[in-house]
């Protein structure tokens, strides 16, 4: 790494002008972060024109990574508070988060949040400083193999988590397996289940999946819960976590961090995978397994962590080899070819002003985005005092809108209006959203990633084990799957072992 | 409290339409059949692509340049889905009066039919085509890995190679196969969802070869990461000056994908003349000049007709040579 060269992109990171660009873009980026639906992506799209008109074009690709990373904090706001998660890798934070808000501590659980997302961008941000080539090599060695080995581990972790009954968190994520199937097959454009419609001939969009499941059910459950009684508005008892909480999170906060470097390297599922494992990883070193759902602080800050690391090192396959891992990225590479500039190898070397003042301008956009957190994290909160009434038509309006402006689709509302219905019952039910939307997220991966890599073996399926990075992954599997049963089995040799340890063990393993 | 309530509320509320009026949601009618006063309302382009892709960026590029030439403006809505066909749909569909007009992607209509059920084939005679736009050539490339660096030499391959392609139904799909096909090399497809993840898996020698686009490709073929073998368009790339066409390497194996201006059929023809007018003043402009330059698009700015002429060519010569060499491309696998 060429010092001198980092300290110069810092110098080009302080120019006033350069620095007012960072706060417009991060703060357009929590704003539309807020509202699900309009992503990074849209809005980069809508904004690019800026950097034609700019009189300095790296400052407009200052403000247009600014969005992105921006939209990561807001993207926290809605599902702590609101039920809806906004994108796939915020989904797992909706779990504890939105539990800790209905026990007033939503204030606890955004500014945890922030804390988790700045430092888990910031040590992400570290490492695409000092490993970005390095770590960009091992995301080659991700071909189809790997990511089937590591959707199907993703699919296991999805059994583990949620609260409920453990049959009941499987149907519904064989169902999420199921819904992802539907559209027109990748590999023959053979129709499934479209009924002859071309809306469904791309599949369903996960926003309408997940706003429908989470938000609209949500809606629907409270306007029965709430009829005819009087409103008390949620206690905030306070707004920032203690001592306490902070000691109690920041381990997760940590290893929420590594988790998301290291799987957000990877173009497409990665940042999804991070969170997921992360809270995995959180439920799985927990004393008390059984907090996790009903409002564990590690719940939100591991998975928060993770999510923001995995949003910031997904920036390392765009700067180094030129490869944009999702929409967002793809919206900047078209940005770095308006300045003139084609993302890829030579980057680093033909215009390190740009390389280092747009990462060296994540560390400042990072800590914009934590201090403008704080007061904010307290206007926030308030939104929970305001009256059912209010709140759930403006809470559907957010989600219609959102919904709306993915693809300009009025399809999508009905779409979505029938997976509130969906996630209504299931809720009276007894079942979990959450297992559903992962698994459909991780369903199309694991499908088109096993099919990919069975043309790729030519049919011969022993290349999955003799593979050394999906071979792991998979022994890791396998180890996940027995580690229970061995666990059980140790313990029946143990005499001293009572009736209700014993089902209660069973019980956590069936998580 | 009640009213902080509902001040934050109406807050809440105004932000979210306020935003979502941003994101190019217009449905105000435009048109009108005096030319001269063309446009009278904001003129929709739908693009069947997510914000990102070449089609969405050269949509864009063209919304400026005709907001700029004629006034007015012109927001792009992306309606990604099926190839494009979900938007070619809403524009067969929309009133001829010159509020909604699309670029719409050769491939649909010439390479998209090869693949899909016939009920969802997009014909060219449901729109008008109003003017062309821009070649984007696509290239083979081969991974280091896999030491393949010209036609001849996959004649060396022992058992299959392996082709990436951006998806079942796209150029770069027919371009490859076509290849292999022709060539007599045995040859496996694999699908992925557009042209990065096919470039990483050609990268990381997951795959040994891939067709991709040449914007998609060219800096790591400048970095020397892949090795390109053909293009596949009429002639060589200004771009790419040393490699040869798929011709010259003795394939008989043509395949572009284009774009152009197209509104719905019945569209007045004055109002078509001050769309092709503005495009052209705008391909004059040393920015849409640049624009091409870094995209690595070739001009194709030909009349309508000529456009249709060329689909119509396009379209027969895939069909018998698909026929010719038993290629099915709704089935890689």
């Amino acid at each position: 790494m060429d010092f001198s060269a980092f300290l110069d992109g810092f110098a080009v990171v302080s120019q006033p002008n350069n620095l007012l660009y960072c706060l417009i873009g991060v703060v357009i980026g929590m704003l539309i972060g807020v509202l699900p639906g309009l992503g990074p992506a849209a809005t980069m799209a809508i904004l690019l024109p800026i950097v034609y008109n700019a009189s300095d074009p790296v400052s407009a690709i200052i403000m247009l990574a600014g969005i992105y990373y921006g939209a990561q904090y807001g993207g926290t706001i809605t599902s702590v508070l609101l039920r809806i998660p906004g994108e796939a890798s915020s989904v797992v934070t909706v779990f504890d988060g939105f539990a800790m808000a209905k026990q007033g501590k939503a204030g606890t659980a955004l500014g945890i949040a922030a804390i988790g997302s700045f430092v888990g961008a910031t040590i992400s941000i570290i490492g695409l400083t000092l490993l970005g080539p390095l770590v960009a090599d091992f995301a080659l060695d991700f071909g189809p193999p790997e990511y089937a080995a590591l959707a199907l581990l993703g699919v296991l972790l999805v059994a583990t988590i949620g609260n409920g009954h453990t049959v009941k968190a499987l149907a519904a994520a064989a169902i999420g397996l199921l819904l992802a199937t539907v559209g027109s097959d990748t590999f023959t454009s053979a129709d499934r289940y479209t009924f002859g419609s071309l809306n469904l001939e791309d599949g369903i969009d996960f926003v309408v999946v997940a706003m429908g499941l989470f938000g609209v059910g949500e809606i629907l459950y409270n306007l029965e819960e709430r009829h005819g009684k009087a409103h008390v508005p949620a206690v905030i008892a306070n707004i920032w976590p203690s001592r306490k909480e902070l000691k109690q999170a920041s381990p997760a906060i940590g290893r929420g961090s590594l988790i998301g470097f290291v799987l957000g390297v990877l173009p497409g599922g990665g940042a999804v995978m991070a969170s997921l494992a992360a809270y995995a990883a959180e439920k799985r070193v927990a004393k008390k397994p059984e907090r996790f759902g009903r409002g564990a602080i590690e719940g939100v800050a591991g998975p928060e962590s993770a999510n923001n690391a995995a949003a910031t090192s997904s920036f390392i396959p765009l700067l180094t080899i030129g490869i944009p891992a999702n929409a967002s990225m793809a919206m900047l590479y078209a940005a770095l070819l308006v300045v003139g500039v084609t993302p890829g190898p030579q980057l680093i070397d033909e215009r390190p002003d740009l390389f280092w003042g747009v990462i060296n301008s994540m560390y400042i956009g990072n800590l914009i985005l934590l201090l403008l957190s704080i007061p904010l994290v307290g206007v926030f909160v308030k939104i929970l005092r305001i009256r059912p009434a209010i709140l759930a038509p403006i809470t559907a309006l957010i989600t219609i809108l959102g919904v709306y402006t993915i693809r300009n689709s009025v399809f999508d509302i009905f779409l979505m209006i029938i997976f509130g219905v969906i996630g209504y019952i299931m809720k009276k039910t007894g079942f979990e959203p959450g297992p559903m939307v992962l698994a459909f997220v991780l369903g199309s991966l694991i499908e088109s990633s096993f099919r990919r890599s069975m043309l790729i073996f030519d049919g011969d399926a022993t290349g999955f084990v003799t593979r050394p990075i999906s071979g792991t992954i998979l022994a890791f599997v396998v180890l996940v799957i027995a580690m229970p049963l061995i666990k059980k089995a140790f313990r029946r040799r143990t005499p001293s072992t009572d009736v209700t340890s014993e089902s209660s063990t069973r019980e956590d393993s069936l998580r | 409290m009640r009213k902080q309530s509902f001040s934050l509320a109406a807050v809440a509320a105004g932000a979210a339409l306020a935003l979502t009026a941003c994101g190019g949601v217009q449905t105000t009618a435009g048109g009108g059949s005096d030319s001269g006063d063309y446009p009278t309302g904001a003129v929709n382009m739908p693009v069947g692509a997510s914000a990102g892709g070449s089609s969405d960026l050269i949509s864009r590029q063209i919304s400026r340049g005709l907001s700029d030439e004629l006034g007015g403006s012109f927001p792009v809505i992306n309606k990604e889905g099926a190839n494009g066909a979900l938007a070619a749909a809403e524009v067969a569909k929309a009133k001829p009066d010159g509020s909604t007009i699309s670029v719409q992607n050769a491939s649909l209509f010439a390479i998209t039919p090869l693949a899909v059920p016939e009920n969802q084939v997009t014909e060219i005679s449901d729109f008008d085509v109003v003017q062309g736009v821009s070649r984007d050539d696509y290239v083979l490339v081969a991974s280091k890995g896999s030491g393949f660096d010209s036609i001849d030499s996959f004649a060396d391959a022992d058992g299959k190679v392996t082709y990436g392609t951006t998806g079942v139904g796209t150029g770069a799909q027919l371009a490859c196969a076509l290849t292999f096909k022709v060539n007599q090399t045995p040859a496996e497809a694999i699908p992925f969802d557009g042209g990065a993840p096919a470039l990483t898996a050609l990268l990381g020698n997951q795959v040994d070869t891939a067709c991709l686009q040449v914007g998609e490709a060219i800096e790591n073929i400048r970095s020397g990461k892949i090795t390109p073998i053909v293009v596949f368009g009429p002639e060589r790339v200004d771009f790419l000056p040393d490699v040869p066409t798929a011709q010259e390497s003795g394939l008989d194996v043509e395949v572009a994908q284009y774009r152009f201006m197209t509104v719905p059929q019945g569209t007045p023809q004055d109002i078509q003349d001050a769309i092709a007018d503005a495009m052209q003043a705008t391909f004059e402009t040393s920015e849409y000049q640049d624009f091409n330059e870094q995209n690595n698009l070739t001009p194709m700015e030909i009349s309508g007709d000529e456009v249709v002429a060329q689909l119509d060519e396009d379209k027969q010569r895939y069909a018998d040579l698909v026929e010719e060499y038993d290629i099915d491309l709704g089935d890689a696998g």
